[in-house]
């Protein structure tokens, strides 16, 4: 039946049924038979660009040379509440870091993982070239070089006989004329070749034929300037698109625009006017949502969150958000009603059952904890995410006093990473417990240099050595704690201890 | 029965209570896990298929020059 098919019809046919490599190989066939066929040409280049395409506003790869050597910001000492790079600065409603976990920059950590929360701009070099506990993926040195290329290579390397277009010997004013194929062609060398200066080359050929006309051509030349890291060229362009057409598409680009310019506020403008103009967009909510999360003001974020519910209450980012929100501030009942929630809309993964677990036993649901924890280790891809169940497993066992397992389970999860500094630290609990001062110590030490930026190794390995009379240790590991999380009272106290003790000296 | 009776409890009704702050060691929080979204889940997969397909055209080529020695 299928080879009586006209070749066309059945790759178009294959290309709405998203089967695109099927698709990709029909077309190469006929191209073989008849090289000028433009329709199959066409099609051959959108199933490409469909099989790598990710949504751009998503995408937000932030090098180390991009993040360290940021001149883009506009003021070096921003006044608090108007940055970003100042996670602790703003204090309207964000969470402790005594009951929340922070990510190394400083951030409570989110409910929700896109390409972009991996960013978090790090203060110092060492901490950039550290691999984010929370992410997995190590950062490239630079955006340019990072997995795009990586991508682009590997769909070389798979094409035997070279790439389907190539790019150096393409008469780009000769296909700026046509419109239609041009649009196909932009997409292909923006997102399949990763070409960057010819799909600009081309969007400015062909918004010079369409005489400044076509606000599409406008976005896409703010897209190319954007991934060039040209944000005030970037800007101009999104500006004159959105006054030609105001595409919901070109506010968000241009609030990315201003959040890599670190001007927060001002994005956060842009979307309220959005809003104006598409009342009840989900996306332009999430936005706000995010935005207020980044300036660690969780319970604006909360708000955003639940709007965004209100208009689309199957969306997974706001249950999650919203759900961890709520595990963080005591609440362990509503957050489990919110993750049971994305279980039944077919959520399931090892993350998912993960915090079911977590919740249901602080929510004193024990019958459900076990399972969940063991489906989600069933289900754990890869050895962090191992580890990190374990961790939690450990959790239990220790609230249910079971010391023995609790051992054994942060155990098992620094067997399967030997980097996770919150298993190090808690086993130093609980080897400290047992009264092995030394063996906690150098447990301490390790979780310190793994994880700087938190205080609880810091804060128990100047109890220790407080403890055992190393005063002089004990308050340098203090002032690391301090700095960490500088309201622990406990901290401040012990600090206090310890200078009237030097001051007796 | 007699042993409650001698063991009875003493609830003072004024005066004031004082309790002994100790420092106690702080165990790291339980950690929720970020679900992941679509897109990240695309890029992960892509980059895993780019790792496998490259792996495995250098194994190929490994094995050529093997057998071509």
């Amino acid at each position: 039946m299928g080879s009586d098919m006209e070749p066309l019809l059945l790759a178009w046919s294959y290309f709405r049924r998203r089967k695109f490599q099927l698709c990709a190989d029909l077309c190469t066939q006929m191209l073989e038979k008849s090289p000028y066929d433009q329709a199959a040409w066409i099609l051959k280049a959108r199933a490409l660009t469909e099989m790598v395409y990710i949504d751009e506003i998503d995408v937000d790869q932030e090098g180390i040379a991009e993040m360290l050597l940021d001149e883009n910001a506009i003021a070096q000492v921003p006044r608090p509440g108007t940055s970003l790079k100042l996670p602790g600065s703003s204090q309207t409603g964000g969470p402790s870091p005594a009951i929340r976990p922070v990510t190394q920059a400083g951030r409570p950590i989110t409910g929700f993982l896109r390409p972009g929360t991996q960013s978090g701009r790090p203060g110092t070099m060492e901490q950039a070239l550290r691999t984010p506990r929370t992410t997995y993926t190590a950062r490239p040195i630079t955006g340019s070089s990072g997995r795009f290329i990586r991508l682009g290579t590997a769909s070389m390397l798979t094409s035997p006989d070279g790439p389907f277009i190539n790019l150096s010997r393409l008469n780009l004013t000769k296909y700026s004329q046509k419109p239609k194929l041009a649009k196909a062609l932009f997409e292909y060398i923006f997102h399949h070749e990763n070409d960057i200066k010819t799909a600009l080359d081309l969007a400015a050929l062909s918004t010079e034929h369409s005489q400044y006309k076509d606000w599409w051509w406008k976005v896409q030349i703010g897209k190319c300037y954007y991934r060039l890291g040209m944000y005030r060229e970037a800007e101009k362009q999104f500006k004159s698109a959105l006054k030609q057409q105001e595409m919901v598409d070109t506010f968000l680009y241009l609030a990315k625009v201003y959040m890599a310019l670190d001007q927060p506020v001002t994005a956060l403008n842009l979307f309220k006017q959005g809003l104006d103009k598409f009342p009840g967009e989900v996306t332009l909510l999430c936005g706000i949502a995010r935005i207020y999360e980044e300036m660690n003001n969780s319970s604006s974020a909360a708000e955003y969150y639940k709007e965004v519910l209100k208009q689309d209450n199957t969306h997974v980012e706001a249950i999650a958000c919203i759900g961890s929100n709520h595990f963080y501030s005591d609440q362990p009942e509503i957050a489990l009603r919110f993750y049971r929630r994305l279980l039944q809309m077919g959520v399931y993964n090892c993350q998912l059952l993960n915090n079911l677990g977590l919740c249901c036993f602080y929510a004193q649901q024990y019958d459900m904890t076990l399972t969940s924890f063991e489906r989600a280790l069933s289900l754990a891809e890869n050895e962090e995410e191992t580890a990190d169940v374990w961790y939690n497993v450990g959790h239990v066992a220790v609230g249910i006093g079971d010391v023995n397992l609790a051992h054994q389970c942060f155990r098992l999860a620094l067997v399967s990473n030997n980097h996770h500094a919150e298993a190090y630290n808690n086993l130093a609990v609980l080897e400290m417990r047992k009264g092995h001062v030394e063996q906690a110590r150098a447990l301490l030490q390790t979780a310190a240099s793994l994880a700087p930026h938190m205080y609880e190794p810091h804060f128990n390995f100047a109890t220790i050595s407080d403890k055992i009379g190393d005063l002089q240790r004990s308050y340098l590991a203090a002032q690391k704690a301090e700095a960490a999380f500088p309201d622990h009272v406990d901290t401040q106290q012990l600090i206090k201890q310890l200078k009237q003790h030097f001051a007796m000296l | 029965m007699a042993d409650v009776k001698i063991f009875r409890e003493v609830l003072p009704k004024q005066g004031q209570l004082s309790v002994e702050d100790v420092t106690t060691m702080v165990l790291c929080k339980p950690k929720l896990l970020p679900l992941k979204s679509l897109s990240l889940e695309k890029l992960d997969k892509m980059q895993q298929a780019a790792h496998d397909t490259i792996r495995q055209q250098q194994m190929a080529e490994k094995e050529k020059q093997e057998k071509a020695h």
